[in-house]
């Protein structure tokens, strides 16, 4: 295994403990808007890391470029979707939980 | 308005540049495999002029752009480590606070723009765009919530070459 391969395994696991953050917040979070926080932010930089993984080991730049493309392309729809929902939310008259 | 006139009154750059972006994202998409050719031609086109009325013809600068990706990139980090922490914490350390901000940035694209990279940061995300202000619905009211988001203003108003007016340590006009 090269140093390479090495990298690209840490980023991977990296990623996917991101992914695991992101879900536990999902779940142990009290309502839908800090349940949106967490999806969007960990679950981006989860995604981030693992595509850096893989990009290591493309085998052309184009490559690399279409995995940056899937990046952009997923924090755009992420946080457009998170946005929607949280205001559908606050339009429906749902209260943001408080401590 | 039809394809004509709507050609006459924007900005040639705008389509020219959307065109030529496009193209560079099918081609990536497809890895330059011209039997999409057929399929690709109309799509890109469709699309160039959809973007052109959809969203109007807009200055923006390189080095702003350049500037930002660091930044972004960094706090995009801070952001999801912050929020796994508070998740796998055992007594979960969030106390959310709604938060209203004044916009410096005018209407339009600038201020979509803000809306969505403040999803992606660090322990705010974005509630409703309200004709001058930016609800945002944050995760710990212990941190400086304006002063982030004044310092993300900033930062946009350098990718679209504006300048803001002068705002005080309170925020204020």
């Amino acid at each position: 295994m090269s140093f390479t391969d090495i990298l690209t395994v840490l980023l991977l696991l990296a990623g996917a403990s991101f992914f695991l953050a992101g879900t536990v917040g999902l779940l142990r979070f009290p309502d839908v808007y800090t349940r949106l926080h967490a999806l969007t932010k960990a679950d981006n930089l989860g995604l981030g890391l693992m595509l850096a993984g893989l990009a290591l080991q493309a085998e052309s730049w184009t490559v690399v470029a279409r995995l940056l493309l899937i990046w952009v392309l997923i924090l755009l729809a992420s946080s457009s979707v998170a946005h929607l929902v949280v205001r559908t939310a606050q339009q429906k008259g749902i209260r943001p939980w408080k401590r | 308005m039809n394809i004509a006139s709507h050609l006459a009154t924007s900005r040639p750059r705008a389509w020219l540049f959307r065109l030529v972006l496009f193209s560079l994202v099918w081609w990536l998409l497809t890895d330059g495999a011209t039997a999409s050719w057929p399929v690709a031609v109309p799509v890109i086109l469709i699309a160039t002029l959809l973007s052109v009325r959809l969203m109007p013809a807009l200055s923006w600068s390189v080095p702003g752009m350049l500037l930002f990706v660091p930044y972004f990139l960094w706090h995009s980090m801070r952001g999801g480590v912050d929020v796994a922490r508070r998740a796998m914490h055992p007594q979960l350390p969030i106390s959310p606070v709604l938060f209203d901000y004044r916009f410096r940035l005018p209407p339009g694209l600038p201020r979509v723009f803000m809306a969505n990279i403040v999803s992606l940061l660090p322990g705010t995300l974005s509630v409703e765009i309200d004709s001058e202000i930016l609800r945002v619905h944050v995760l710990d009211e212990a941190g400086d919530t304006r002063q982030e988001l004044a310092l993300l203003e900033n930062r946009l108003a350098a990718i679209f070459g504006l300048t803001l007016s002068f705002v005080d340590s309170e925020g204020q006009h």
